[in-house]
């Protein structure tokens, strides 16, 4: 008990030690400087594009990887895997290599009016490449977890794939699904490695982290660290109370 | 009329049945775990394709082997299938489980619910209920599901024996009242035939013998059949053996009564209140067999019995000539 007490002080250590040396007013004065709720903004739209992307993609591949269905199903998992365990910097490193303006990508890329270095979209691509991993390992841990009986119940009372899927799978798999998303939320809001190299502009919160620290130090950084903080992580506690709560009345 | 005549195939052997239903009769399949009892159904029940024949409800072809890609759905082919597993939905309350199928009234999933003895209980969640509950939920869903053919894959095996048969008298209400054919599978003889009118024995993917349930014990028309609808007791004479049914063997006071059978006492066990004796042939026939008796006997008394009709098997397992 109080071995395990120990760990969780530890683990909370660093937001304590964040909030023991903010006060709200030095929140609000870091806010109010010209230009500084820009990166706010910018990270908020970039993740919410992002985690519109990976959901569309990844939840129609975490289900196929859950039930079986793709040939060669350890294959696919590895390629999905691979962004988690390459470093950040080299998926921003590879990213240039694969879609930088002077590929054939980016020339394609070109012709829809998309440059995937230092814009907006780079910005998302980053953060898809930096979180898509969580999502789809999370769902596919949420799909396994729904008896496949229950779908072929569904079936044999009559419903279709898609019913069977909107009526059963998704509801049941909803605790797990909301715990992958909002993860996938914190690591997109809070891509860094990647983004440093393909996307230093426009300027996310992380980046403005990163070039605060660089230029007036650690006290003017750490009320942006706050709001970062902030914007991503209500989602996740949120997100997993509900899917505890969840969980108790399945 | 539901008509079947097909082919599954399977890892060990293939499932190979020949069988007709008639509207609202019931039937019972008897065998042994992995005989190909559940492939049956869930070929029927559209789960699976067939690798050869054909399977019809009324005038509808349900499943052909020549035709895979048009096989009519699982649940759009009048077949429902119950099984050991409930399945209920876990985040459904018991009525949205009993309206799941698409037209139930939450008036008439109330009846039902209620005609089952589950009124209390249609605001609860499935992980409140027990074994019981949750298979009479089952069962109230799977009727309101409107099929004209009910499969029963063992539905109340996991329950104690009791409850079961009261589910099961449950059950043959239901569909009665509903007018559904049903086929129960199942390797209880006393379930086969407290359900069916008629009862089919498979073993290792092919039906031995079908026909009335108690005609079935009576007259097993192989070796193999005898062994599954209860025969215990072997007896052998020179390339003959004698089936013996623990109910179907009299004892008798002497010789002198038309005994066939001679042999003497090696075990008792009391069965109820009647007490099953453990019996060594002697004389023409020799083997073991039991017998329920009304009272004890001391172990070595030599005893007559009467054995009329047993049927008597050749070596390949087929009725013997004489």
């Amino acid at each position: 008990m109080v071995g395990a007490l120990i760990v969780w002080v530890a683990l909370l250590g660093p937001l304590i030690a964040l909030l023991a040396h903010l006060s709200p007013s030095a929140v609000v004065d870091a806010l109010r400087q010209p230009g500084a709720f820009q990166p706010l903004v910018t990270s908020v739209l970039a993740s919410l594009l992002a985690l519109t992307v990976i959901l569309l993609v990844g939840t129609p591949l975490a289900y196929l990887l859950a039930r079986d269905r793709l040939p060669f199903t350890r294959l696919w998992e590895i390629g999905v895997i691979l962004p988690l365990l390459t470093p950040p910097l080299v998926i921003g490193l590879l990213l240039i290599f694969m879609a930088g303006p002077s590929t054939p990508i980016g020339a394609a890329l070109s012709h829809l009016n998309l440059t995937a270095s230092d814009t907006f979209f780079a910005l998302v691509l980053a953060e898809i490449y930096e979180s898509v991993p969580y999502y789809v390992l999370g769902a596919e841990a949420a799909f396994a977890s729904v008896d496949p009986e229950l779908e072929q119940a569904a079936a044999l009372l009559g419903d279709s794939r898609w019913r069977t899927w909107r009526r059963v799978t998704a509801p049941l798999a909803a605790p797990g699904l909301a715990t992958a998303l909002a993860v996938t939320w914190a690591r997109a809001m809070g891509a860094f490695g990647a983004v440093l190299i393909i996307a230093y502009h426009p300027f996310g919160l992380p980046m403005q982290i990163w070039t605060t620290l660089q230029e007036t130090g650690l006290s003017s950084a750490l009320p942006f660290a706050l709001v970062l903080l902030v914007v991503a992580l209500p989602l996740p506690v949120g997100a997993y109370l509900w899917s505890a709560h969840a969980r108790r009345r399945f | 009329m539901l008509v079947a005549d097909f082919e599954v195939a399977r890892r060990a052997f293939p499932v190979r049945l020949s069988f007709e239903l008639e509207p609202g009769e019931r039937i019972a399949l008897l065998g042994r775990s992995g005989a190909g009892k559940t492939t049956t159904l869930e070929a029927l029940a559209g789960l699976l394709h067939l690798t050869r024949g054909e399977i019809w409800l009324g005038q509808c072809r349900l499943s052909a082997a020549a035709l895979p890609a048009a096989d009519v759905p699982a649940g759009r082919r009048g077949v429902g299938l119950l099984r050991q597993n409930p399945g209920l939905f876990p985040h459904l309350t018991v009525i949205e489980n009993i309206r799941y199928s698409g037209g139930v009234t939450l008036a008439t999933a109330a009846a039902a619910g209620s005609r089952l003895g589950l009124g209390a209980l249609l605001g609860a969640r499935p992980k409140s209920l027990s074994g019981g509950e949750a298979q009479r939920v089952a069962l109230a869903r799977a009727l309101q599901a409107k099929v004209q053919v009910l499969c029963l894959d063992e539905p109340f095996n996991s329950l104690d024996r009791p409850l079961g048969l009261e589910l099961l008298q449950l059950l043959l209400r239901e569909v009665n009242e509903a007018g559904t054919a049903a086929i129960l599978v199942t390797h209880q003889l006393e379930e086969a035939q407290a359900f069916a009118q008629r009862v089919g024995v498979l073993d290792r993917g092919i039906m031995l013998q079908m026909g009335d349930p108690r005609e079935l014990v009576l007259k097993p028309a192989t070796a193999q059949v005898a062994e599954l609808v209860g025969y215990r007791g072997w007896l052998s004479s020179g390339d003959r053996k004698m089936a013996l049914h623990p109910d179907l063997v009299r004892p008798l006071s002497g010789p002198d009564e038309g005994a066939q059978i001679a042999a003497r006492v090696v075990g008792q066990l009391p069965q109820g209140a009647r007490i099953e004796l453990e019996l060594e042939a002697v004389g023409r026939w020799a083997g073991r067999f039991r017998c329920l008796a009304d009272r004890p006997a001391q172990i070595g008394d030599q005893m007559w019995f009467a054995a009329p009709g047993a049927p008597i098997f050749d070596t390949d397992g087929m009725p013997s000539g004489d």
